[in-house]
């Protein structure tokens, strides 16, 4: 049994470590959450990891953490294999890696990221499902958890003990394609801002935003999904998904077109509270593609900037329901426990191994 | 509410665009005045990272200091330096910006805030948390910039300054120009945390990495960093991934390179190309205005040369002056 690894060096390096104070998680501590959830996959049965290479740090600190336990005896981390491409230290290093992985037949990818690596290794891994760690910085798709517990929910969902149609959930995806030949997934959000660079690729400033599409919109979570999640809650579960018409921050009385205008103050980044100025906002039904009435820009996707548009350019935005599977981590946990599968000695338990304690 | 493709006006996209071609152009005169004997002493080109100085020197004034390093042409051009003072210098003319004292290295004009190239790896650093601390002591709004390049960033000074800046809470703004390769050892090799921005957390200041073949990338953020530090949000570390054209000096051999490294880089990482698509697919500036500052900037930097080629040698008379300075 394999399971894929993307732990991406890069997340959590931009801007908004010195404009919002950003957590910004250290290489080894990210070595270190690898570590963790292969001691999890270990437990689970799990027999091998195949990982995405790279030469940010990560894979340095995990390799001597494994040498270093295997010198003392220790062999509770599955093994890992890093996948042997040149690395460029892009994000074409996540999507090689993903598909090489996909072409191997692991049973689920652990990826450790925010939002846009997330979307990065979504846009290859197909049917097979994501364990989502949060390393980035706005982290509205992967929940914040203690990796061990995402880890071992992953090694029960991928050797069989928790059932698939309770181990793996599915979500949305929002899909931008330009003139019907680009094609750019979003799995949070995508915005429409007038500038036309991609510049420091946060955003930080909300006087540029136009317009909001997300595939979930909840109060709980920062960045543009709070946003929307303030003015309508729309779970990751359901159907819709919800666009935003976003004006002056200044703004006030009633939008050009009558409607009652909204401010509203909300974290777009850790810590970042701004004030919105709002025209409107509607339910974004699934497969019903959207004209944007922005004509010429930048296309943020999970919140980065990424793609500029023109005038000529024929933009179409679509929420695409039952697009990516996820690891569904409270499901297993409960499955598991009602079902005994932490009981030592209990059939299908994890094993105990040997040793005191262990 | 603006609609405009770009935060910064046009005007200044053109300045911009004057300043990152004529440090391409002097420094690929330069490599071909060095392979023909022309020019005394080392030089360290800065052609391909145009970007990061042009948009880190936009949000500064003369009142503010740089430190630069031993690949200091760009910093000088970008700061304000004369481009024949520099050409000047760099042939050891008594036209020079240090009257031919100083070379490639020394580039200095306190006049516009440059204080100087280096030819120590990291000591800029240290000179930045001084002229920090000045500035921070006379509550003139002035701030700091040390440039440093991924090798000496393993300095203890640096690491020093980094210290110093933070506890003092100065004005400062470190600036690593990691374009690689110390010498002719990959980073990957050489810097043992991995990431600048863990570097800059374990001092207590915050970090920020961009593309720094992106000129608007490098100037969004050095904008957030610089206003903080002169509001007296302290400093900062801003870490710019960029490349290099040529070698680490101009005569380097290059064995540590790919084959095909350096074209591939060219052609596709070049910050000047890069700006060039960006204004002119916005529609903001057009080819041809471009293509009109390139001849200006060439023309500047032949003059250049011209220039300092007529000029004398100082004088055996002028060896023992500027040694010290009277403060009095």
């Amino acid at each position: 049994m394999r399971v894929g690894l993307v732990a991406n060096p890069f997340s959590a390096r931009d801007i908004r470590r010195v404009i919002a104070n950003a957590a910004s998680l250290q290489i080894t501590d990210r070595a270190n959450i690898v570590l963790r959830v292969l001691a999890c996959l270990g437990a689970c049965g799990v027999s091998e990891v195949v990982a995405m290479p790279e030469r940010g740090g990560i894979r340095a600190h995990v390799e001597r953490g494994i040498e270093r336990a295997r010198n003392v005896g220790d062999e509770r981390f599955t093994p890992v294999r890093h996948l042997d491409f040149p690395v460029t230290g892009t994000v074409e290093d996540t999507r090689r890696a993903v598909r090489a992985m996909v072409a191997e037949g692991v049973a689920a990818i652990v990826v450790l990221g925010g939002d846009g690596t997330h979307r990065a290794v979504a846009m290859d891994c197909g049917r097979v499902p994501i364990a989502c760690v949060s390393t980035g910085t706005n982290n509205a798709f992967p929940d914040h958890r203690e990796p061990t517990v995402t880890g071992l929910a992953t090694g029960l969902a991928v050797t069989g003990r928790v059932p698939p149609g309770i181990a793996y959930a599915s979500n949305k995806r929002l899909l931008v394609s330009i003139n019907g030949t680009e094609h750019h997934p979003a799995l949070v959000d995508v915005a429409l801002v007038a500038e036309r660079v991609v510049g420091a690729r946060a955003l930080w400033r909300p006087e540029s935003l136009r317009e909001i599409y997300v595939t979930f919109a909840d109060p709980s979570v920062i960045g543009l999904s709070a946003i929307a999640g303030f003015l309508e809650p729309v779970g990751r579960r359901e159907a819709d998904g919800l666009m935003v018409d976003i004006g002056s921050p200044a703004m006030d009385g009633a939008a050009s077109d009558g409607s009652p205008a909204v401010r509203l103050r909300a974290p777009i980044a850790p810590g970042w509270l701004r004030t919105i100025g709002v025209h409107g906002w509607r339910r974004l039904p699934p497969r019903s593609p959207r004209i944007p009435r922005l004509r010429a820009g930048m296309i943020a996707l999970d919140g980065e900037r990424e793609v500029g548009f023109g005038e000529d350019d024929e933009v179409r935005i679509v929420l695409e329901p039952d697009a990516v599977r996820t690891v569904d981590v409270e499901a297993c946990m409960d499955y598991a426990a009602r079902n005994g599968l932490f009981r030592v000695g209990e059939r299908r338990a994890l094993e105990a191994a040997s040793g005191p304690g262990g | 509410m603006t609609d405009q493709p770009f935060s910064i006006d046009r005007g200044t996209l053109l300045d911009a665009y004057r300043t990152m071609k004529t440090i391409r152009e002097f420094e690929e005169r330069l490599h071909v005045d060095v392979a023909r004997g022309d020019i005394p002493g080392f030089v360290h080109l800065y052609a391909g990272e145009e970007a990061a100085a042009t948009a880190i020197m936009l949000h500064l004034g003369d009142n503010d200091r740089i430190a630069s390093t031993h690949r200091g042409h760009g910093h000088c051009i970008a700061k304000g330096v004369d481009v024949k003072e520099m050409m000047g210098e760099i042939r050891g003319k008594a036209s020079g910006a240090c009257k031919g004292k100083g070379g490639s290295m020394h580039i200095a004009d306190l006049s516009k805030g440059m204080m100087g190239a280096n030819g120590i790896l990291g000591a800029g650093a240290p000179l930045a948390c001084g002229a920090g601390l000045a500035a921070k002591r006379r509550g003139d709004g002035g701030v700091a910039i040390s440039f440093v390049g991924d090798g000496a960033s393993n300095q203890g000074m640096f690491l020093e300054s980094l210290n110093l800046a933070a506890v003092w809470n100065l004005p400062v703004v470190f600036v690593v120009e990691n374009n690689g390769y110390a010498e002719s050892t990959s980073v990957e090799w050489a810097v043992a945390c991995d990431s600048y921005v863990d570097r800059a957390s374990g001092f207590g200041m915050p970090g920020v990495t961009v593309d720094g073949t992106d000129f608007f990338a490098v100037h969004e953020a050095a904008g957030e960093v610089i206003a903080r530090a002169r509001e007296g949000g302290g400093p900062s570390l801003l870490e710019c991934k960029m490349y290099r054209f040529y070698g680490h000096f101009e005569g380097d051999a290059q064995t540590y390179r790919a084959q095909g490294e350096v074209e591939n880089l060219r052609e596709n990482h070049d910050c000047i190309k890069i700006f060039r698509a960006a204004v002119t697919g916005a529609g903001v500036i057009s080819a041809a205005e471009l293509d009109t500052i390139d001849a200006q900037a060439l023309a500047l930097v032949n003059e250049a040369v011209e220039h300092a080629t007529a000029a004398p040698m100082p004088g055996p008379e002028d060896l023992e002056t500027d040694v010290y300075i009277s403060y009095a």
